[in-house]
Order: structure tokens, then C-alpha cells, then sequence
């Protein structure tokens, strides 16, 4: 009898393993030639609804550009002045009536993905949805320029703006993807943010949408029909995994083709390791600082006691050895920026003047501005007080908290005592927005241009948004406002953004401390990648998997 | 019996009831604003601005907390605004994959930590339970969701035994249909609930092997033996039912422990349960879905200890008498 149950027992355990097994295996496929490929995406996010004007993140950007058609896209070379490096989409063409109207004429083969043709009136919806409060999308502050979107005819379509300026183009056409008026025409206004059609799109793009599974997989298919060409793989899929590590786990494992960014050098290195991946650097569009406070914590009238003073702020400036701290943390993976400067953004110039890193002179600057280790106790004090202050940051940031303790040590050296608040994200973001702090560590995540996300930060503009040190320079802002403005060319207009740096730079309202730079790690199955910095996945299209290098994942039919 | 149970129920929903109400304060209390993605760029304040008046969360708290309860009545949660959608749908999908994992785990937990807690003391002071015991003590102190990367870099990325998170293959079983996927979504289960399993083996051997040696010593044990039962017999029938008491009271603890443990478990295997989505919505200030979430676990954990309860009476007739005879009385066992 015991043998008998022991035999029993050993087939149990030996189907289960078959069973899984069987599961392990992927089935027998059909699907072949050059039009073939499934690419997985293992992404840290989550769409929070695929309607592009009621969304802030990166990931439903990511998916919704494969979805829905802008009427230009920015070219390769990133230029976001003028219109000259901008690429047709919905557009086929475009052209100048006057300095401040400009005509686009639509592409007739444009289909929305039930049949309907795509017109000039799901453009002027588009727009009239996109700066409508009810909907409360945050381009619409980018869109204010604009006076009006009228039709001229069913493929013409009129943008008249208020004033003429460098990137009325790209104001016009980066921020809107164009939406299919006759679906969405009869949703509220106020309800567009859980509106169904924002959990099953019916787009104008390259693909399709198949399904989303929530807190699992989004997936998309290939519109073999697709008016500027078919795209070569016919399906897309990003898997949602919240953990960085994981995602690049299940890259390594074969789980999935592709990560956007590595984020942390281990990450690359595993990636490098591993020869069926190739690593793919570029340009970041990310930007860390130490942000000084200038007005005093909670109360904005009045400078703040450590950081209203210029030489102090100078000295801390070239007290720190941002080098050294950038190869102690991120190593090859961003750079020490020449001020407050994404390395995206075209205005990226190592050439713009900024305080160099001496600490006999910060020393120096900090003993004549009467701060001296009066006591012995290693920290600077006047009048009775120590230098001293304390760090906002967020838990949520292993790199910042890095950098946060290295900046301690090194401020430490300097005679200034540092003490960290780290807090979470929601805490940190109503503080910093308050202005109750002394010192932040900060990072932003830029557009492609430096337009208004710079005003926003390092402007009275940005008083009460994300100006949060209250920086407030009437030199800069005149600057800024030529550059933004009034500059004739790229030219000019480099020439401005440049002299607004080196003044704020000579001010010293932080420390830049470093700028991303990217790498996104993809199987070597799959070729012809080329990644745009500002939209890692605006050329998803021409990307293929060669005919021969399939592998059963991608021939499999459902 | 009846009326103890009654009482028991009228407690467990008091319990719900003050979860409820302490989570909505406290996360409504808490610093921080309901404005926009965690880790990305912060909303404009107009924006974030419009967005609270929509949701009401410019309203008296007690206001809002009135609206919560009534609409709670009715069964609705709220809705979303991280997620936009009801949170009774996002709940709705996360709840499954969430109690698969935890009763997967709580399978390994148990049949693995009794197993165990067996061996252990049958064979006590020797070898087999000082090795065992050591093991044990090692698994119960790692941190769970240590073990688990552990697990993931040697069974996924190294060996590719098992997959490397997620609930199931996204291109062959976009939905579960087919006995396949079935499949699928169980050796996607491997890992995860081992990882949570293992630990909570460790910890309930332990117990277990106390509980049996207690019984092993006693008369009615030795009595049984000299009647010439057989060994096994003695052990798995005589001794086992009456060791089990204790295991049952550690069940009904296990579910919190599930629960949290699944927060990191779901968060390291991509796992699309409550853990994750409360994590996520923690971290975002969605009042809502923490709120909702919060009476999901509540309910769960308070019913698990009720059934521990019950069961512990059916085991052990001597619980029932007691309670009859004392009217009743309901305390937590």
C-alpha cells in the first residue's frame, strides 16, 4: 500500500511538473515575414486614463503618441523654434498667412480607427477641449498665446495667435494630440477624467488599442492601414512592474524587449552584461539642484536670514565639488550642467560662465562676510549663531538622498552644519510649494524647450507654481523675455537664454547639480531603433524585428 | 453559540466601522495634497486647485466624511481621482488577484509549517529539528521582500525556472480563458506566494512544534501507544488534532500578516493586488482608494479572525461550553 501511495504521489508531483512545463513553453505559432514583431515594454508606470489633455504622466504620454496623431512632431535635431525642423502628421502641409495666422492644410487619407475621416473639426474641438477649465488640462497655460482654432474647410484648419514669437510652431502642435470630436462630443466637459473613452481609445495613429488590464499590461496592435506607412511591429505591449530592479529582471530574463531607462549605473551594468541586449544612451531631461530659499520660510515679504545674502549663497556655490559628487553617484550617467539646464533642451552650452568649485575662495568669501569658526566646533557662526540649515528632500529619491548625505560631508569640510528633512513626496511637494523650507533638493523634468518650464522656475513668474526659492532677478526676466519673445532667430535667441544663465549663475539661487543622461536597454532582435530625447518612443514606427530573428513570442496568433 | 456569534458579528462590524472612520481622518489629516503622479512633475496649482473643488475636498472635513458614510450605505466607494475610474472597480480587480495570492501563500504557509513542526518535534533535539529549527529561525528574520528579489534573481533571471513577475504572459493570456492560462497564472503564482509562504512557515513550525511536543508528553498520547496504535496513527490522529489549537488561533493572525507582507510581495512581482494599488494611492494622497481599501483589508482580516474563532470552537467542544456557560461572553481567543 505504501508503495502504491508513494507512486501516486510521484505522478502527482510529476503532471504538475509537465503542467508547468507545458505553461513555461510558448505554443505553436503562425505569423511570418517582415511585419511580424510583438515588442514588451516593461515600464515602472501606469496610464491613469489614455486621453491625452486629462493626463501629467510620461508613461500615458508614451502610449497615447502611438494612439493619437499631433498635426506636426518635433524633428530629430529637437529645434523647437521656427517650423523648419518639424515633421508632418495629421498635417500633410502648412503655411503663413500673416506673421500670426497660421493654415494647416490635413492629410485626406487621415482615418480615425471606426472609419470616420479625421477634419479640421476634430482640430478646432481639440483645441477648444484642451483649454476648456471643465477638462482642466495642465497645456493649457502652453496654449494661451492662441486666440483662436477655426476651419476654413473640412481639411483646412486657422490657428491665430495673440502675438508673434520664436515657437508659435511648436506651441501650436507639440502639446495637442488630435482627438476624434465625434466620439467625444457628447461627454461632459467635467467628466472627460473618467470618461470610458479614456480606458478604450479610438485613436488616428500608427496602432491601435487591444487592451488594458489594469495594474498589468496595456496592449496595442499595428493599423496595418495606417495612411504614413505600416508600422513593423504589429504589436506593442508594456507590462506595468513598479520596481526599476524588477523591470530590468524581467528584461534580463526574456520577459520583456524593452526598459526606457535604466536609471541607476547598477542597472546598466546588469543590462551590459547580459549580450542579447543593446544599450541605447540619450540625452536626459532631467535637471537636480540644491534650491536656495530667498525669502524667509513661511513668509514671503521678508529675506530669508542665511540665504537673502548673495556672498553666502557664493560661497556655498564654490564650496561644493559637483564633479566629484556627480562621479560618486551617477558616474557616467548625467553631467555637471552649466546652470539650471536639462541636457534636452538646445540651449545646453558647457561654455556658459558659472562660479567654479574653490573652496579657498568660498572660504575666504564666507570669512569676510563675518562667518568664522569663532568657538572651535568646527561650524562657522556669527553673532552668536551657527551657519547652519536644514535640506528639504524626498524619501522617495535614492539618488537625491545620496546626494544629500556627500553634500552634507562636504558642506561639513566647509564649516556649515546640514541637517536633512526628508520627508515624502506629497509633504515635500506642499512645502516646497509653500516655501517652507531653508534649502530643497530639487529636481524638474523638462519639456523640450526651455520656454516655460525655465519662466516657471527662475522667474516671479513662477511665484506660487514652482518658483519655490522665490528667485527674482529683474535682469534675468528681461532675458528671458527677449529669448522667449522677441528673439528674431535661433541664433538671437541663444544668445539671450545664454546671458539670462550667466546672470542667474553670478546670483547663485542654487547648486546645479547634475543632469540625466538616458539610457533605455532594448533586445538586439530588434533594429532600426532610433530614439528621439524628448519622446523615447515618437519613432516607435520604423523600429522592426527582421523576419529572421523572430522568435515564437512574436509569430504567435490568438 | 448563536448569541455569541451574534455579538462577535455586531464587534467586527464596530471594528470596520472605526477603521473606516480613523483612515479617512487620518489620511484626509496627513500632510500633503491630492494633486497629481507621484514621482512626476507636480500639477500647476490652478490646476491641482480645480481638481480639489471638483472632488469636493475643498468642503469641512465632516462634510465630506457625512457624504463618505452616506454613500457608503450605498455601497459606492468613491471615485478615483488618481485612477479615473470608481473605486469599486479598481478594487474590484485588484481584491482577486490580491486573496489568490494570500490564500496561496497561506496553503504553503501551513501545510509547510505544520509539516514541519511535526517533523520537528517528533524527532526533538536531534539533528533533523536543530537543522530544521535553524533554517527556519534564518527564513522567519529575512526581511520578505529581500527574500523575495532573492527568489526572483535565482528562479527568474538566473535559472528562468519561473517567470519573472506579473500575473500572467501578456501575449498568450491577455485574459484568463483557457486551461493554459490557467496554467500560466499558476506558475506566475509560484514565486510570490512561496516568498510569503516561506516566511510564514518558519514562524508557524515553530509554534506547531511546540504545541505537538506539549501533547506528545501527555497520558492519553502514551496511552494510545500502549494500546499498540501505530506510530503514525498516534501522531496524525490523537496528538495532531489536539496540537492544532494553537495552529488555528495563528490563521486567523496570518491574515494581516498576508496582507501587509502582499503589499512588498505585490510591489517586487509586479502583482496587480490591493497592496499595490493602496501603496500607489498612499503615495498620491488618492483619499478614496486609500479609504476603500482600507475597509476591503478590514473586513477581510476581521472575518478571517472570526472564522478563526468559530473554528476554534468547533476544535475544542471545552471553548464552546465555556462561552455557553458564561453567556456568551465573546472575547477574542
Amino acid at each position: 500500500m505504501p508503495t502504491t501511495r508513494l507512486a501516486r504521489a510521484l505522478a502527482t508531483v510529476a503532471g504538475l511538473t509537465g503542467l508547468m512545463v507545458v505553461a513555461g513553453c510558448e505554443r505553436p505559432t503562425g505569423c511570418s515575414g517582415e511585419y511580424c514583431g510583438t515588442l514588451v515594454i516593461a515600464s515602472g508606470g501606469e496610464p491613469d486614463i489614455l486621453l491625452p489633455p486629462v493626463s501629467e504622466f510620461a508613461i500615458t504620454r508614451d502610449v497615447t503618441d502611438q494612439l493619437f496623431l499631433k498635426l506636426a512632431d518635433l524633428g530629430l535635431s529637437g529645434n523647437t523654434i521656427g517650423d523648419e525642423d518639424f515633421q508632418p502628421q495629421l498635417a500633410e502641409r502648412w503655411e503663413w498667412d500673416a506673421p500670426t495666422t497660421l493654415v494647416f492644410h490635413l492629410d485626406p487619407r487621415a482615418r480615425w480607427q471606426d472609419g470616420h475621416a479625421v477634419t479640421s473639426a476634430d482640430v478646432a474641438f481639440t483645441y477648444d477641449a484642451y483649454t476648456d477649465s471643465l477638462v482642466n488640462s495642465s497645456a493649457r497655460s502652453t496654449l494661451r498665446h492662441i486666440a483662436a482654432v477655426t476651419t476654413r474647410d473640412s481639411l483646412t484648419v486657422v490657428f491665430r495667435f495673440r502675438q508673434r514669437y520664436p515657437e508659435m510652431f511648436y506651441d501650436a502642435v507639440y502639446q495637442m494630440r488630435i482627438l476624434p470630436a465625434h466620439l467625444l462630443r457628447e461627454v461632459p466637459r467635467n467628466q472627460w477624467r473618467s470618461a470610458a473613452f479614456g480606458r478604450a481609445p479610438v485613436g488616428d495613429g500608427p496602432y491601435r488599442f487591444v487592451a488594458w488590464k489594469a495594474g498589468e499590461s496595456i496592449e496595442l496592435a499595428a493599423d496595418s492601414t495606417f495612411f504614413l506607412g505600416r508600422p513593423h511591429l504589429r504589436r506593442v505591449i508594456w507590462r506595468f512592474t513598479p520596481d526599476q530592479f524588477v523591470a530590468v529582471t524581467q528584461l534580463i530574463a526574456g520577459d520583456a524587449d524593452a526598459v526606457e531607462v535604466l536609471v541607476t549605473p547598477d542597472n546598466v551594468q546588469r543590462a551590459r552584461a547580459d549580450t542579447e541586449l543593446a544599450t541605447y544612451p540619450y540625452k536626459g531631461s532631467q535637471y537636480g539642484y540644491v534650491g536656495f530659499n530667498l525669502a524667509a520660510p513661511g513668509d514671503t515679504t521678508k529675506p530669508h536670514p542665511l540665504f537673502g545674502d548673495r556672498d553666502l549663497r557664493r560661497a556655498l556655490v564654490m564650496a561644493t565639488d559637483r564633479e566629484r559628487l556627480l562621479r560618486n553617484v551617477l558616474g557616467e550617467f548625467a553631467k555637471v550642467p552649466p546652470g539650471p539646464l536639462s541636457q534636452l533642451w538646445w540651449i545646453w552650452d558647457p561654455e556658459i560662465r558659472e562660479l567654479p568649485y574653490d573652496s579657498g575662495q568660498a572660504a575666504r568669501l564666507l570669512t569676510r562676510t563675518g562667518w568664522t569658526d569663532s568657538d572651535g566646533d568646527g561650524i562657522r557662526d556669527k553673532d552668536g549663531r551657527p551657519l547652519a540649515f536644514r535640506l528639504l528632500l524626498p524619501t522617495t529619491s535614492a539618488i537625491r538622498r545620496q546626494y544629500a548625505r556627500l553634500l552634507q560631508e562636504q558642506f561639513r569640510i566647509a564649516g556649515v552644519d546640514v541637517q536633512l528633512d526628508e520627508v515624502d513626496f506629497s509633504l515635500y511637494n506642499e512645502r516646497a510649494r509653500a516655501g517652507r523650507f531653508d534649502a530643497l533638493l530639487n529636481t524638474w523634468n523638462t519639456d523640450a524647450t526651455p520656454s516655460s518650464g525655465f519662466p516657471q522656475t527662475w522667474t516671479p513668474a513662477g511665484f506660487g507654481r514652482s518658483n519655490y526659492g522665490h528667485y527674482d532677478n529683474p535682469d534675468v526676466d528681461r532675458l528671458v523675455d527677449r529669448a522667449v519673445a522677441s528673439a528674431a532667430n535661433r541664433d538671437q535667441a541663444r544668445r539671450a537664454w545664454r546671458a539670462a544663465v550667466e546672470t542667474l549663475n553670478r546670483d547663485a539661487p542654487g547648486i546645479f547639480l547634475y543632469a540625466t543622461s538616458n539610457v533605455a536597454a532594448i533586445h538586439k532582435r530588434v533594429v532600426d531603433v532610433t530614439i528621439r530625447p524628448d519622446s523615447w518612443l515618437a519613432l516607435l514606427r520604423t523600429w522592426r524585428i527582421p523576419a529572421d530573428r523572430l522568435t515564437d513570442r512574436d509569430r504567435v496568433e490568438r | 453559540m448563536a448569541a455569541w456569534l451574534v455579538r462577535r458579528l455586531v464587534a467586527s462590524i464596530a471594528i470596520v466601522f472605526a477603521v473606516v472612520t480613523i483612515t479617512f481622518f487620518v489620511v484626509r489629516l496627513a500632510h500633503g495634497t491630492p494633486c497629481g503622479p507621484a514621482g512626476e512633475r507636480p500639477l500647476p496649482p490652478d490646476v491641482c486647485e480645480r481638481q480639489r473643488v471638483q472632488f469636493g475636498y475643498d468642503q469641512p472635513l465632516l462634510v465630506q466624511y457625512g457624504k463618505y458614510l452616506v454613500a457608503l450605505r450605498h455601497g459606492e466607494l468613491g471615485e478615483s481621482f488618481g485612477l479615473h475610474r470608481p473605486v469599486a472597480d479598481a478594487l474590484a480587480d485588484a481584491i482577486p488577484n490580491t486573496f489568490t495570492l494570500a490564500l496561496a501563500a497561506l496553503l504553503v504557509d501551513f501545510a509547510l509549517g505544520l509539516a514541519l513542526g511535526i517533523y520537528q518535534a517528533v524527532r526533538a533535539g536531534r539533528f533533523g529539528d536543530v537543522a530544521v529549527g535553524n533554517v527556519a529561525l534564518l527564513v522567519n528574520s529575512m526581511p520578505v521582500f529581500w527574500l523575495g528579489l532573492v527568489l526572483l534573481l535565482v528562479f527568474a533571471q538566473w535559472l528562468r525556472w519561473f517567470p519573472a513577475g506579473g500575473i500572467h504572459n501578456p501575449i498568450l493570456c491577455p485574459r484568463l480563458l483557457s486551461p493554459y492560462c490557467l496554467l500560466d497564472f499558476l506558475w506566475h503564482l509560484v514565486l510570490p506566494a512561496l516568498t510569503l509562504g516561506l516566511v510564514g512557515a518558519a514562524g508557524t513550525a515553530r509554534y506547531q512544534r511546540a504545541a505537538m511536543l506539549e501533547v506528545i508528553r501527555q497520558e492519553y498520547v502514551r496511552t494510545a501507544r500502549a494500546k499498540g496504535l501505530r506510530e503514525r496513527r498516534v501522531l496524525l490522529v490523537h496528538a495532531l488534532r489536539n496540537a492544532l489549537l494553537p495552529i488555528i488561533t495563528l490563521f486567523g493572525l496570518a491574515f494581516p500578516f498576508l496582507f501587509t507582507g502582499a503589499v512588498l510581495i505585490e510591489t517586487v512581482f509586479a502583482w496587480p493586488g490591493m497592496g499595490r494599488l493602496a501603496v500607489n494611492a498612499i503615495f498620491q494622497r488618492d483619499y478614496p482608494v486609500v479609504t476603500g481599501a482600507a475597509v476591503l483589508t478590514t473586513t477581510m482580516v476581521v472575518l478571517g479572525n472570526l472564522i478563526a474563532d468559530v473554528l476554534y470552537a468547533v476544535v475544542d467542544p471545552r471553548i464552546r461550553v465555556q462561552r455557553g456557560g458564561r453567556g456568551g461572553g465573546g472575547g477574542s481567543v
